[in-house]
């Protein structure tokens, strides 16, 4: 059930992405709602369904852009992985790691989607993104992602066996 | 089946494997997009997206300027006491210059001379989405292949030149704007006639690059499309200059440039349909081969 939640909830973050947050960009940065939905998901979700939602996430997001499709996938692949690394490690995500990792997550994110554009023949310059394109998305993924959790864990309570489908560690 | 199923939980229960094999298969995603093997697949599933997204372009665009017209109703008072006032200006500047147009076009007629301009066909579109990354500057209209849009189209509007057709479905196709960083646009300055190159930047803003150090470069200047490398047709406003910068350590003078488009807000463009872009690449690749 939650593999299939992934489609609509990712569809309409992507037409979102694609119309409304234009509108909010500060400098040439925005927040990415499909990086934060795949993040918010992969702190109770298994690491199977994360990455199922890590790949439809990319993908769709790439259907409406420039890129080559799967551009975007393998920072949110290494975002889950990374996440479920750390749930390991730790006993519990907080909320204040959730914004560490939203910060850590969009750097990642970037630093991936510019590599992989750079070899796919567009121009890339690192430097000049980073301020202008990587520093806004975080501050803007930094505040957008405790409404968004919390829109996550709702959907997650509700729709999946009383909400204890979702197990913190991975066997 | 329960060996099956065993090993597969078996091998996805080793991280680094699991993780190595979802990286192949987006690589293998991203190299077989770049292929163009996917363009059937990725036009099909985009017309849905692209029709949804229309209409909620449309929605965002009219909330957006909806608060920005509140919010600047202020200024917008002032400014149009002063473009009353330029208007009546400019109103005997175009007496004035009807006159000249008048005597050019009687000139050209006796040359036999059409200008392309003239000759151009258009076919309209509205904007239905803006690219979803930050870092590549494209828009989405809802005109494609049956339209007769090709690639390397030129799109413009009133204002002036948007960019240039990259990618077309049959029903959609996508304008990679003059403001992306992997544009580049022969220019020539209007006034004196200087030509130069126009990139976009990470800012969204353009640069004119290549002009000679000799050159006289001032603000205000007109930057045209030069039809140099056969992209763009020639004479297509691409934007004022607003300053101009000379390092003494380089061969040439940069000038900033703004466009008189502002791109966040495009609705509606205008595809050069009747212009067909020339390929030069033959040329390039015999020069390169030539000792």
């Amino acid at each position: 059930m939650s593999r299939w939640l992934s489609i609509p909830i990712l569809a309409a973050a992507v037409l979102l992405q694609a119309t409304f947050v234009p509108q909010v960009r500060i400098l040439g940065g925005g927040p990415d709602l499909v990086f934060l939905f795949v993040l918010a998901w992969s702190v109770h979700a298994p690491l199977d369904t994360c990455v199922v939602w890590a790949f439809v996430g990319g993908i769709m997001q790439d259907l409406l852009s420039a890129a080559p499709t799967g551009a975007s996938v393998p920072g949110l692949v290494l975002l889950v992985f990374g996440m479920h690394q750390l749930k390991r490690q730790v006993y519990d995500i907080s909320l204040v790691m959730l914004a560490g990792l939203a910060l850590a997550g969009t750097l990642l994110q970037q630093i991936m989607l510019m590599i992989v554009l750079a070899l796919s023949g567009f121009t890339v310059y690192p430097a000049e993104n980073f301020s202008y394109i990587v520093v806004p998305t975080m501050a803007y993924n930094l505040v957008a992602i405790w409404p968004i959790y919390w829109f996550v864990r709702r959907i997650q309570k509700r729709y999946t066996r009383d909400g204890r489908v979702f197990v913190t560690r991975d066997a | 089946m329960n060996q099956g199923t065993g090993f597969r939980r078996n091998w996805r229960a080793n991280r680094g494997l699991y993780l190595l094999v979802c990286l192949l298969i987006a690589s293998g995603l991203i190299v077989a997009s770049r292929a163009g093997l996917l363009s059937p697949v990725e036009g099909v599933i985009a017309v849905p997206f692209n029709a949804v997204s229309g209409v909620l372009n449309r929605i965002a665009l009219t909330i957006s300027n909806t608060i920005s017209d509140i919010a600047e109703i202020q200024s917008l008072r002032q400014r149009n006491a002063e473009l009353e006032e330029a208007l009546a200006l400019f109103q005997s500047e175009l007496v004035e210059l009807r006159e000249i147009a008048s005597d050019y076009q009687r000139l050209t007629d006796l040359l036999d001379y059409t200008t392309t301009a003239r000759n151009q066909q258009t076919v309209a579109a509205d904007v239905v989405g803006v690219d979803q990354l930050s870092l590549i500057r494209t828009i989405t209209i809802n005109r494609g292949a049956r339209d007769g849009i090709a690639i390397g189209m030129p799109v413009v509007t009133g204002q002036g030149l948007v960019g240039r057709v990259m990618d077309v479905t049959a029903n959609a196709a996508r304008v990679l704007l003059i403001t992306d960083q992997s544009s580049a646009v022969s220019a020539r300055l209007q006034n004196s006639r200087v030509e130069g190159s126009v990139i976009g930047l990470t800012s969204g803003n353009l640069r004119m690059t290549y002009i000679p150090l000799n050159a006289t470069v001032q603000e205000g200047d007109l930057a045209l499309t030069s039809g140099l490398g056969g992209n763009f047709p020639p004479d297509i406003v691409i934007g004022q200059v607003t300053s101009v910068r000379e390092v003494q350590s380089e061969l040439y003078k940069e000038a900033e440039i703004r466009s008189l488009i502002n791109f966040d807000t495009l609705e509606f463009v205008l595809v050069v349909t009747s212009f067909q872009p020339i390929d030069v690449s033959s040329f390039e690749t015999a020069n390169d081969r030539s000792p």
